[in-house]
C-alpha cells in the first residue's frame, strides 16, 4: 500500500514541478502570443502577409468540372455542425457543379478523423473541406492530399497553413473575445467577477479565445475579476452541474458565466434559469440561436454571441469551387461567395467571413439553425 | 478474487446465536460503509473549508444533478452480480432520450413520452440478454455490438439534429415532490426497492447463485437462462428511467451518446462493491459510489485543485477507494 | 480438443476475412492496392500493439480498461521530457516507454498484491493517468519535432510503414510466446482455472504481473508511434482505444473468460475491423454506417462461430 501511495504521490509532485508557471494567465487559456483588440471600435490595422498556404501538387484542371468533395467537420451529432453541414449543401446546390458530403467522426477524436480523411484521399475526391480537431496532428495527412492533387480548405478549426490551401475564418479570435467581454462587462458592470465553462482545455479555438478574452479583459476592463474556468466536455448535464456547481460556490460574488461552446451556454443558461438567478447572473456564451431561444425570450440570456455556422459553410464551398476553378489564386484580396458578396483575405491565406453577430431578444427569431 | 464469493447471508434463524448488529452491518455492507465514509469524510472537510459546500443548493446539485447516472448503476449493478457487464448502456440512453423527446415534441401524450423510453429500453435490452443467455456470446461481445450499432444508428437516424422546444410538463426532473427534487426522490426509491428486493425477493437471490456459479445455480433448479434475460429487461427498465430524469433536465436534448457515459456507470456499479466476477454487492452500494463521484467532483472546485489535475485527483480518491476495501477485506479473512 | 475449436474459429474468421476483401475490392478498385493496404497497416499499428498485450491479459480471465490513458500518458511525457526537461529526444522516448511500463507494472502490483479485480483496478487507473497526462500538460501541445522523429510514424522501411514492421515484429514474438512456450501454456491455465493452476506451482502472480506490465510497455510503445505519426502531443490522446484493441481481441476468438485465444486471432480480428473501416468509407458508406455494420458484425462472426462449434462438438 505505502508503496503505491508513495509512489504515486511521486509522480504528483514530480509533475507538479515541471508543470510551468503561469501566475497571470487563465486557466484554460494557450500560451500562444495575444493580440487583443482596441477598446472603443476602432477596426484593428492589419499587416499585409504574403500568402502562407499550401497548393496541391500536379492538380488536374477542375475549372467548371463538377467537383467531388467530402467535408470533414469535428464531429458529426451536434447542431453547430450540422448547420456548416447545412451551408455547404445549400452552395453546392446553388453552384450546381458540386456534389458534397458531410462525413466525421462521431467523437471529437484526432485519430477518427485523421483516419476519415485519409480514406477520402485513396477513394479520390477532388476536394476537402475540413474543421480540424487538431491543427498539427490533422497536418501529415492534409499535405499527402495535396500531394494527391487534392484541393483543401479549411473552415471553422485551423490546421497549420502550409498544410491546406485557405482556410475561411468565421471571426478572428481577438474579434470573438472583444464581443464576449464587452457583452459580459455591460451586463455585469465593470467590476464583475466571472467564471467560464468550457468543453476541454485542449480544444484550441477555445484555448485561444480564452486567452484572447485575458489579454482584452487586462486591457479594456481590468476591474472584472476572473474566478476560475471549469471543463464540461461536450456534455449538456456536465456543464449543467458544473454552472450549479460554480453558483454554489460564490453565491452572490458570481456575476457572470461565460459559456464557451454550443453544448455549455444553452447548459449554463439553464441552471441560472433553475437556480432563479436570471437577471442576478449573466450568461454570455458562443451558442447557436435555435438552442437559446428560451433563454433569450425568458429574458435569463440577453446576448449570444456567434457568427452564422450556415454562413460558414456556405463560404467554404464557396472558396473551395473558387480553388479549384483558380480564380483564387495566392495574391487575391478577395473571393467572390455567393450571396455573401466579396469577402477580403487576410493573414496571408484566410478568408475572413465577417465580424461576429451578436443575438438578442430583437434578432433572434430571425435564425433558425 | 475468485476463491472468495461472499453471499449475502441469510436471515437468521430465529433464536440461532446472532452475532452483534454492527459486525453484522460490516459483513454484509462493508464497501458500501467504506464509500458511505469517504462521502462524509469529504462533506466534512470541504464544509470546513467553504460551508457553502453543505447548502441547500449544491446539495440539490450533488444529489439531483447525478441521479440519473445513479439509477442507471442499478441496473448495471444487478447485471454485473449476475456476472455480465453492459458496456452498451451510455449508447442506449443516448438511443432513449431521443425517443422520448420525439415523441414529446411531436405532440403525443406526456406519458407516452415517459413510458416509451422504459419499454424500448426492455425491447433492447431483451435482445442482448436473449443473445447472452441462449445463443451463449459473451455479453461483453453482445454489448461492444450494440453500442456500435446504437451510436451508428443515432446519428444517421438523428444527423444529430437537437431536441428543442420540449414541452413544459414533460421536463419531470425539475419539479420537486415535497420540497424534494424528483430526481433525488426516484433514485431513493428505486435504490431502496431495489436493494430489498434484491436482497429478500427469491428472485433477487437467485441472480447472486448465478453469478457466483451459473452451473451450481442450474443444478439446483434456478431457470438460469430465463432469469438472465430477465435481468437485461429490468437493467433496460432502469436505463429507461435513468433516460427520463436525463432528458428532462434541460430544455435541450443533445442527439448524442453521451460521452462515457456507460464508463461512469460501471464505474459507480463496481466501485458500490459489485465485484466483476459477479455474485456479490449491492444496488446501495451503487448509488452510494455515483453519490461519491458527484461529491468529489463538486468537492474539487470548492476546495481549488488545479482544474488541470482535477481528474487526476478523482482516479486517485477512486484507487484510495478500492484499496481501502480490499485491505477491509483482507483483515476480515 | 481445445486446439480445434480454436482453430475453428480463426479459420472461419479467416475465410470471412477473405471474402469481405473480395466483396470490397468489387465495390471500389481503389480498395485492393498495395498503397493503400500498406497505408491502412500504419493506421491500424497502434491498435494492433495493444491488441497482441490485450490477448495475453484476457487469455488470463483479465481486462486491461487503462491502456487508452497509458498511451496518452506516455504521449504527453515524451513531449515535456523533450520540451520542457531537455532531454534529447530518442532519450526522452525511452524515458517516457518507462513510465508507461511502469504505469502497467503498477496496475499489475494492484491487481496481484490487493487481489483487487482487474476491471475495478484498471477502470480506477484510467481516471488516474489520464488525470495525470492532463495535469502534467496543463493542456499544452508539444510540437515541432526534428523531422527524423517522423521516420517512426510518417516514414517508410523497404517500402513498407516503419511502424508495421513493428507490429509484424511483435505479432511473430507473442505468438511464439503464447503458443510454444511455458510461460504461454502458464497463460491458458490460469484463465481456465486460475485456482487450480495456483496449486499445481504455476506462478499465477509473476505471471500476471508480467502480463499487464507488457500491456502498460505496448500501450506505451503505441504513444510513441502515436505521437511521431500526428506530430504533436495532447492529454486525450488514445481516449476510448481500449474499446477498439477489446474489440479486435474477442473478434479474433479469445474467450473474454480466458483460456483460450490466439495472436492471429487477434490479427485477423484487427485486419477485419480496418478492412471494414476503410473498404466501406471507400465504397461512399458514411462513418456512421461503418459503425453500425462492425458492431453487427461482431455480434454475428462470435454467434456463428458458437454454433458452428456446438454443431461440430455434439
Amino acid at each position: 500500500m505505502h508503496k503505491i501511495v508513495l509512489s504515486a504521490l511521486l509522480a504528483l509532485s514530480f509533475s507538479t514541478s515541471l508543470s510551468h508557471a503561469q501566475s497571470a494567465a487563465w486557466t484554460g487559456g494557450d500560451d500562444l502570443p495575444t493580440n487583443p483588440l482596441a477598446c472603443d471600435a476602432t477596426p484593428a490595422t492589419v499587416a499585409a502577409k504574403p500568402y502562407d498556404g499550401g497548393s496541391p501538387t500536379n492538380a488536374p484542371d477542375r475549372k467548371g468540372k463538377t467537383l467531388k468533395v467530402v467535408d470533414v467537420p469535428k464531429l458529426v451529432g451536434i447542431g453547430y455542425f450540422n448547420a456548416t453541414s447545412k451551408g455547404i449543401a445549400d452552395a453546392a446546390k446553388e453552384i450546381g457543379t458540386m456534389d458534397a458530403k458531410t462525413d466525421g467522426p462521431s467523437k471529437a477524436n484526432i485519430d477518427d478523423q485523421i483516419t476519415l480523411i485519409d480514406n477520402y484521399i485513396t477513394s479520390g475526391v477532388d476536394g476537402i473541406l475540413f474543421a480540424a480537431n487538431d491543427p498539427v496532428a490533422i497536418a501529415p495527412v492534409l499535405k499527402k492530399a495535396l500531394a494527391a492533387g487534392i484541393n483543401v480548405v479549411g473552415y471553422d478549426a485551423n490546421s497549420t497553413p502550409d498544410a491546406r490551401q485557405w482556410f475561411v475564418n468565421q471571426a478572428e479570435f481577438n474579434g470573438i473575445a472583444k464581443a464576449m467581454v464587452d457583452s459580459m462587462a455591460k451586463e455585469t458592470g465593470e467590476d464583475g467577477a466571472f467564471a467560464i465553462v468550457t468543453s476541454t482545455f485542449t480544444t484550441p479555438n477555445q484555448a485561444r479565445w480564452i486567452a484572447e478574452m485575458a489579454a482584452y479583459q487586462a486591457k479594456c476592463h481590468p476591474k472584472m475579476k476572473w474566478l476560475e474556468t471549469v471543463e464540461a466536455q461536450e456534455d449538456n448535464i456536465l456543464s449543467f452541474n458544473q454552472t450549479n456547481t460554480l453558483l454554489n460556490k460564490y453565491g452572490d460574488e458570481l456575476k457572470g458565466v461565460f459559456g464557451m461552446t454550443s453544448v455549455a451556454t444553452p447548459a449554463a443558461a439553464d441552471a441560472v434559469t433553475q437556480a432563479n438567478k436570471c437577471g442576478k447572473v449573466a450568461v454570455v456564451g458562443l451558442a447557436t440561436p435555435n438552442a437559446m431561444k428560451p433563454y433569450v425570450a425568458a429574458d435569463c440570456v440577453k446576448s449570444v454571441v456567434l457568427w452564422n455556422p450556415v454562413d460558414l459553410g456556405y463560404a467554404a464551398a464557396h472558396v473551395l469551387r473558387a480553388v479549384a476553378d483558380g480564380t483564387l489564386a495566392p495574391g487575391a484580396t478577395s473571393v467572390k461567395a455567393g450571396k455573401l458578396g466579396d469577402l477580403s483575405v487576410i493573414n496571408g491565406s484566410e478568408i475572413l467571413l465577417g465580424a461576429p453577430t451578436v443575438f438578442t431578444k430583437d434578432n433572434i427569431n430571425n435564425f433558425d439553425f | 478474487m475468485s476463491a472468495v464469493v461472499d453471499l449475502p447471508p441469510t436471515r437468521p434463524a430465529s433464536g440461532a446465536q446472532r452475532p452483534g448488529f454492527f459486525r453484522r452491518l460490516f459483513a454484509d455492507y462493508g464497501q458500501e460503509l467504506v464509500v458511505l465514509a469517504a462521502v462524509v469524510a469529504l462533506f466534512i472537510v470541504v464544509t470546513m473549508v467553504n460551508p457553502r459546500f453543505i447548502s441547500a443548493n449544491n446539495l440539490t446539485t450533488i444529489f439531483s444533478g447525478n441521479a440519473y447516472i445513479a439509477v442507471a448503476a442499478i441496473g448495471m449493478a444487478m447485471v454485473i452480480i449476475t456476472g455480465h457487464i453492459d458496456v452498451s448502456v451510455g449508447a442506449l440512453i443516448g438511443v432513449l432520450a431521443t425517443i422520448s423527446g420525439t415523441l414529446a415534441v411531436a405532440g403525443y401524450p406526456i406519458w407516452i413520452a415517459w413510458l416509451a423510453p422504459v419499454l424500448v429500453g426492455m425491447a433492447v435490452n431483451a435482445c442482448i440478454g436473449g443473445l447472452v443467455a441462449y445463443a451463449r456470446i459473451p455479453s461483453i461481445v453482445v454489448t461492444l455490438g450494440a453500442l456500435s450499432i446504437m451510436r451508428g444508428g443515432l446519428i444517421s437516424v438523428t444527423g444529430g439534429t437537437w431536441i428543442t422546444n420540449l414541452p413544459p410538463s414533460f421536463l419531470i426532473a425539475q419539479k420537486s415532490v415535497l420540497g424534494l427534487p424528483v430526481p433525488l426522490v426516484v433514485m431513493v426509491v428505486l435504490t431502496v426497492l431495489a436493494a430489498l428486493w434484491m436482497r429478500y425477493s427469491a428472485f433477487g437471490r437467485s441472480l447472486y447463485a448465478i453469478g457466483g456459479n451459473a452451473e451450481a445455480a442450474l443444478a439446483t433448479g434456478i431457470p438460469v437462462e430465463r432469469r438472465t434475460v430477465a435481468v437485461f429487461v429490468i437493467h433496460g427498465a432502469f436505463a429507461g428511467l435513468a433516460t427520463i430524469l436525463f432528458a428532462t433536465q434541460l430544455q435541450v436534448i443533445q442527439s448524442t451518446v453521451p460521452p462515457n457515459l456507460e464508463l461512469t456507470v460501471i464505474t459507480a456499479a463496481v466501485i458500490g462493491g459489485v465485484s466483476i466476477l459477479g455474485g456479490s454487492g449491492t444496488v446501495i452500494g451503487s448509488t452510494l459510489a455515483t453519490i461519491l463521484f458527484a461529491t468529489i467532483g463538486s468537492a474539487l472546485i470548492f476546495v481549488n485543485v488545479s482544474a488541470y489535475w482535477l481528474r487526476a485527483v478523482i482516479g486517485l480518491l477512486i484507487l484510495a477507494t478500492v484499496l481501502a476495501d480490499m485491505l477491509r477485506r483482507r483483515g476480515r479473512i | 480438443m481445445n486446439w480445434k475449436s480454436l482453430l475453428r474459429h480463426e479459420t472461419f474468421l479467416a475465410l470471412l476475412l477473405v471474402v469481405v476483401l473480395i466483396v470490397l475490392s468489387f465495390q471500389s478498385d481503389r480498395f485492393f492496392t498495395v498503397s493503400n493496404l500498406l497505408n491502412q497497416g500504419r493506421l491500424m499499428t497502434e491498435i494492433g500493439l495493444i491488441a497482441i498485450a490485450m490477448t495475453f491479459v484476457i487469455a488470463t480471465g483479465g481486462i486491461d480498461l487503462s491502456v487508452g490513458s497509458i498511451l496518452g500518458l506516455t504521449a504527453i511525457l515524451t513531449g515535456v521530457f523533450w520540451q520542457n526537461i531537455g532531454m534529447p529526444l530518442p532519450l526522452a522516448a525511452i524515458a517516457a516507454i518507462a513510465v508507461g511500463t511502469l504505469a502497467g507494472f503498477a496496475n499489475g502490483a494492484i491487481i496481484t498484491r490487493f487481489n483487487v479485480p482487474p476491471l475495478i483496478a484498471t477502470l480506477a487507473t484510467l481516471a488516474l493517468y489520464r488525470g495525470l497526462a492532463e495535469g502534467i500538460s496543463q493542456a499544452r501541445s508539444v510540437r515541432g519535432y526534428p523531422d527524423w522523429f517522423y521516420v517512426l510514424g510518417q516514414g517508410e522501411v523497404l517500402g513498407v510503414p516503419t511502424q508495421l514492421w513493428i507490429l509484424a515484429a511483435a505479432a511473430i514474438i507473442a505468438s511464439i510466446i503464447l503458443a510454444y512456450t511455458r510461460w504461454g501454456r502458464t497463460v491458458y491455465a490460469i484463465g481456465s482455472n486460475e485456482v487450480a493452476s495456483r496449486f499445481s506451482g504455476l506462478s499465477v502472480e509473476k505471471t500476471k504481473l508480467a502480463l499487464y506490465t507488457a500491456s502498460g510497455f505496448a500501450a506505451a510503445v503505441a504513444g510513441v508511434i502515436f505521437v511521431s505519426r500526428v506530430s504533436t502531443t495532447r492529454s486525450d490522446m488514445g481516449t476510448g482505444i481500449e474499446l477498439d484493441a477489446i474489440t479486435a481481441v474477442v473478434l479474433g476468438g479469445t474467450s473474454i473468460f480466458g483460456g483460450r485465444g490466439t495472436i492471429a486471432g487477434t490479427m485477423i480480428g484487427l485486419c477485419l475491423i480496418q478492412a471494414l473501416k476503410n473498404g466501406l468509407s471507400l465504397a461512399g458508406v458514411k462513418g456512421d454506417g461503418t459503425i453500425m455494420l462492425i458492431g453487427a458484425v461482431l455480434i454475428l462472426a462470435i454467434l456463428a462461430s458458437n454454433l458452428f462449434e456446438r454443431s461440430g462438438t455434439r
